[in-house]
């Protein structure tokens, strides 16, 4: 009834292609999270899909139906945008019962609606208030009712928590979850924030540039980035990129740190000898007492509330971070040792940034496939 | 501006009197000569000690001048009536006309649109005896020429483009976000349309209907060649007036004052709507 | 929520009606005023012709013939001369004077506020009206400001009906009537200027006059740009307060473009002559205009970036 599929949609502003080659399909009641840096199109698809602008060619269904001769009022969609575009002159009531009474409801009904959604967001004693009365973060859930109250089938949320302060953010982000599988919804979720992805996706579609260049689980867009951007974009401290060149031996496929080999998958072995990007997650590194570990010398070490970030540098002054759990010990100073676990390790072409699949077929040939 | 010197401050003074003195001074007089007699408004030198009269307004009101020599019956409340059915008839008229189009071509940018702005705008430029001239030998052929509907449509030709270049400027600063949130939450466009952006461009749509009504007021010309006797407002009435009444420069005064009256009170009325229209959108209110 | 969620029924529109949308909402005014493009047409057909009401059967097509003549006709070139005298000496005028009050006014204060605010009366009174007014006050019997040229030593001032003042009365005129446009125009401009470069130049010691000139100008010339091409596009059609004040006398001193052809029309009934006249005089505005618009949509451009 609501599977959301996007069909190789096409959109471009005069000479500029914002979208291309889009294709998305979300099950019923589950969450995409579509993640991207700013300008990468994410707020383009979302209004594709709701029809407040038509793409230029592919197709939207909504259900298996082709919505693209469906008026946006037809669509039968909630969404939340990025900046709440509320209505400046309506009160918050209002606001939140627009959906209601589009659908011809019944004063009572919409009176309930309204302080349903109200009460369970905490926004209940500003109905009466208009937006500019409100506060970011009442702003933000004044606008998430209102494309929840008339419980649509479909939910389109454009980075709701993007101009919240840190708190609420952090708020919302431990009750959306629960939120959105109340709902039942299916439901697309835009944000620019790692932890956001991670947190409400079942699967994050990664836009940049106006292409999907990867749709995963966060488990695999986080342990097998298709290209070392999204590496980049998922993970905080950032994970190391370190510039190697794989060496295949009888003792199988390695890379070099310190004067230290580090094992890779054996189905490296194609890529010896070319110019390699090796990516190591600061939290798969950890120190060790073994004197066999790849020898750093510590430079400083910056604690957190749930982790300490250190920065180590190599015998070739390569600067690596390493993120353990706070209260966990470590040496302070001096030239120590660490381990990498190599199942954490990835490996991408230093050329083409994409990365390579220790199975043979890397990234570049599943997309083209 | 801070460290003003005392002979600065007195000289800023003395200019900002004069300024206003030269800019007031002409209504002031003229309000005053309209509550004197004849015979003190020929004394010489003006004086401004006289006891006040309300005469030459009651002859203006009542339609009768008498003067010494004879009396003869004049319609200028005929001209102060036509001045206010072809001003709001106008206004109207424009606003109805103006304001979806000035929807349209804010919100959608369509083929020619900006050509077709362009083409409206350049109305207000082109010299308006241009289209007056043949205009005349049409309105006869088509009826129109002793009609306000003939009237009120050339009168488009000042209030149109006003409406539309100011009310586009206003309905362009909604976000379109706000209208797509509508739409989205199940309205259509129409209900869109009536319930957000028309709210919305509530003051734009305001200063601009104000203005145009105080420009159509102000109008001189259209009525002047088109306009027959009966249908002609205040400012082709006054002009007449001055030539039927002769030597009765009271109710000349009298009737400029009830012509200027309207337009200066709603400026001062509303004088926050009009700057921006006035400064060609050039300051946002 | 017990409010019962319901699929509306998506209903499905033609992409025809969608496109046409636009179009349907400004037909209307576009149908109004392509009855005004007619008359136009017109125009210039008759330009092109032979044409007077008092002679129809003389009447045919002489092509340029109306334009042509205008080489060696005395009346266009003063006509031409008189229009651009008027509009060049107004428009000079209400610029200085405008720009003079708005600096005046520049501080925001109650006296400032309300004086911008009565400067509107002016802006607000009919050019006819405020044309009929001065008459009454240059009256030679009783006029006010006849009395004061007496007093000044003027014997015989005699405004509007001497061939040698004429202009300068109407000028006059245009001057109350429109210097409050520019200095309100301008006013806009001087308070959204920003602040830090006067500061700076405070600050470095810069005199106040240097200021004007190197900062104050410089940053204001685009309004006065604009102020200066709205008024010229109008002052050069200047019709109101002329034919109101002296009908284009006395003699032919005051014949502006539009005035003469207005007499044209219906007083010689040249029709021809009428219409190649204001041909002439709008092929001056369009060019205007056109400037005009450039200059104002960038300046609009900015206000609203700003705002």
């Amino acid at each position: 009834m609501s599977r959301i599929e996007i069909k190789n949609l096409a959109k471009s502003f005069k000479e500029d292609a914002v979208l291309s080659g889009i294709d998305l399909d979300v099950p019923q009641g589950s969450t995409l999270v579509l993640f991207g840096p700013s300008g990468a199109g994410k707020t383009v698809l979302l209004r594709c899909i709701a029809g407040a602008i038509e793409p230029d060619s592919g197709d939207v269904l909504l259900g298996g139906a082709s919505v693209s001769d469906v008026l946006p009022e037809h669509r039968g969609i909630g969404m939340a945008f990025q900046n709440f575009a509320l209505f400046p002159h309506m009160s918050a009531y209002d606001n939140i019962a627009s959906p209601l009474t589009a659908r011809k409801k019944t004063g009572d009904q919409i009176r309930k609606g309204v302080d349903a959604v109200a009460r369970l967001l905490k926004i209940d004693h500003v109905l009466d208030h208009t937006p500019k009365a409100l506060s970011n973060g009442q702003k933000q859930r004044t606008a998430l009712a209102r494309a929840l109250v008339s419980e649509p089938k479909v939910l389109l949320l454009d980075d709701p928590l993007r101009n919240v302060d840190a708190k609420l953010r952090f708020e919302m982000r431990l009750e959306l979850p629960r939120l959105l599988s109340d709902q039942g919804a299916t439901v697309i979720y835009v944000t620019q924030d790692y932890r956001e992805a991670m947190a409400l996706g079942d699967r994050i579609a990664v836009l940049d540039g106006g292409h999907i260049i990867q749709n995963g689980t966060p488990e695999e867009i986080y342990r097998k980035p298709a290209t070392i951007n999204i590496a980049k974009l998922f993970g905080d401290p950032t994970i190391n990129l370190l510039d190697v060149v794989p060496v295949s031996d009888a003792s199988g496929v390695h890379a070099m740190l310190s004067d230290r080999r580090i094992q890779l998958d054996p189905g490296l072995a194609g890529y010896a000898g070319k110019e390699c990007v090796l990516g190591l997650r600061p939290e798969a590194l950890s120190f060790t007492d073994a004197s066999d570990g790849v020898p750093v010398t510590i430079e400083a070490e910056t604690p957190f509330n749930e982790k300490s970030v250190t920065l180590v540098t190599t015998l070739r002054k390569r600067e690596i971070l390493l993120s353990r759990p706070s209260g966990t010990p470590a040496p302070q100073s001096g030239t120590v040792h660490i381990t990498i676990d190599p199942s954490d390790a990835v490996l991408f072409d230093r050329e083409t940034g994409l990365r390579i699949d220790p199975n043979g077929n890397n990234q570049a040939a599943e997309r083209a496939a | 501006m801070d460290h003003m010197s005392p002979l600065e401050r007195i000289l800023r003074a003395i200019a900002l009197a004069l300024v206003v003195l030269f800019f007031m001074f002409p209504i002031f007089w003229i309000v005053l000569m309209s509550l004197q007699t004849n015979e003190t408004i020929l004394r010489s030198p003006p004086s401004m000690a006289f006891v006040p009269t309300f005469k030459n307004y009651a002859a203006i009101i009542a339609g009768r001048l008498d003067s010494n020599v004879a009396s003869m019956s004049i319609h200028f409340m005929g001209n102060l009536m036509n001045s206010v059915i072809l001003s709001v008839g106008s206004v109207a008229l424009a606003l109805v006309l103006g304001v979806p189009a000035a929807y349209a071509f804010a919100r959608h940018k369509f083929k020619g649109s900006e050509d077709i702005a362009f083409t409206l705008l350049s109305f207000r430029f082109a010299p308006p005896l241009l289209v007056l001239l043949p205009l005349t030998l049409y309105f006869q052929s088509l009826g129109l020429a002793n009609t306000y509907v003939g009237l009120i449509w050339v009168y488009q030709l000042i209030c149109l483009p006003l409406i539309l270049w100011i009310v586009r400027g206003y309905f362009e600063d909604i976000s379109p976000d706000i209208e797509h949130a509508y739409r989205i939450a199940g309205h259509g466009w129409f209900a869109t349309f009536r319930k957000i952006a028309l709210p919305l461009a509530g003051p734009g749509i305001a200063a601009a209907g104000l203005l145009a009504f105080i420009f159509a007021w102000n109008n001189f010309v259209f009525a002047l060649v088109l306009a027959s006797a009966d249908k002609q407002p205040v400012t082709v009435g006054a002009l007449a007036f001055v030539t039927a009444s002769g030597i009765q420069y009271g109710q000349i005064a009298a009737a400029i004052v009830m012509s200027i009256a309207p337009t200066l009170l709603l400026a001062l009325w509303a004088q926050k709507y009009l700057v921006e229209g006035l400064s060609l959108g050039a300051v946002k209110g | 929520m017990s409010v019962q969620a319901d699929m509306p029924v998506m209903r499905r529109s033609s992409r025809l009606s969608r496109t046409m949308l636009p179009y349907l909402l400004s037909l209307p005014a576009l149908l109004v005023c392509i009855g005004i493009l007619i008359p136009f047409g017109t125009a210039v057909y008759y330009s092109l012709q032979r044409y007077r009401m008092s002679q129809p059967w003389n009447r045919g097509m002489n092509w340029g013939e109306n334009y042509l003549n205008f080489f060696t006709d005395p009346d266009f070139w003063n006509t031409l001369q008189v229009s651009l005298t008027y509009a060049g000496l107004t428009v000079v005028l209400e610029l200085l004077l405008g720009l003079g009050i708005a600096l005046l006014l520049q501080k925001r204060s109650r006296v400032n506020n309300f004086v911008s605010i009565m400067l509107l009366m002016p802006l607000m009174t009919a050019p006819a009206l405020a044309a009929l007014m001065f008459k009454l006050m240059t009256n030679s019997n009783f006029g006010i400001l006849s009395y004061f040229m007496q007093l000044a030593g003027f014997q015989d001032f005699r405004w509007a009906s001497s061939p040698d003042t004429a202009l300068l009365t109407v000028i006059l005129v245009d001057v109350w009537v429109y210097t409050p446009f520019i200095m309100i125009l301008l006013l806009a401009g001087l308070r959204s200027l920003p602040t830090q470069p006067f500061e700076a130049a405070a600050l470095d010691g810069v005199p106040r006059l240097e200021q004007f000139w190197r900062i104050t100008l410089p940053m204001l010339s685009p309004y006065i740009l604009t102020a200066a091409l709205f008024r010229l596009l109008d002052s050069i059609q200047q019709f109101d307060i002329i034919y109101a004040m002296t009908q284009g006398g006395p003699g032919d001193k005051l014949m502006v473009f539009q005035v003469e052809a207005y007499l044209n029309f219906f007083q010689s009934t040249n029709v021809g002559r009428s219409a190649a006249l204001l041909m002439i005089l709008w092929a001056i505005t369009y060019v205007l205009s056109n400037i005009f618009v450039k200059n104002w949509l960038r300046l609009r451009e900015r206000a609203r970036g700003e705002a």
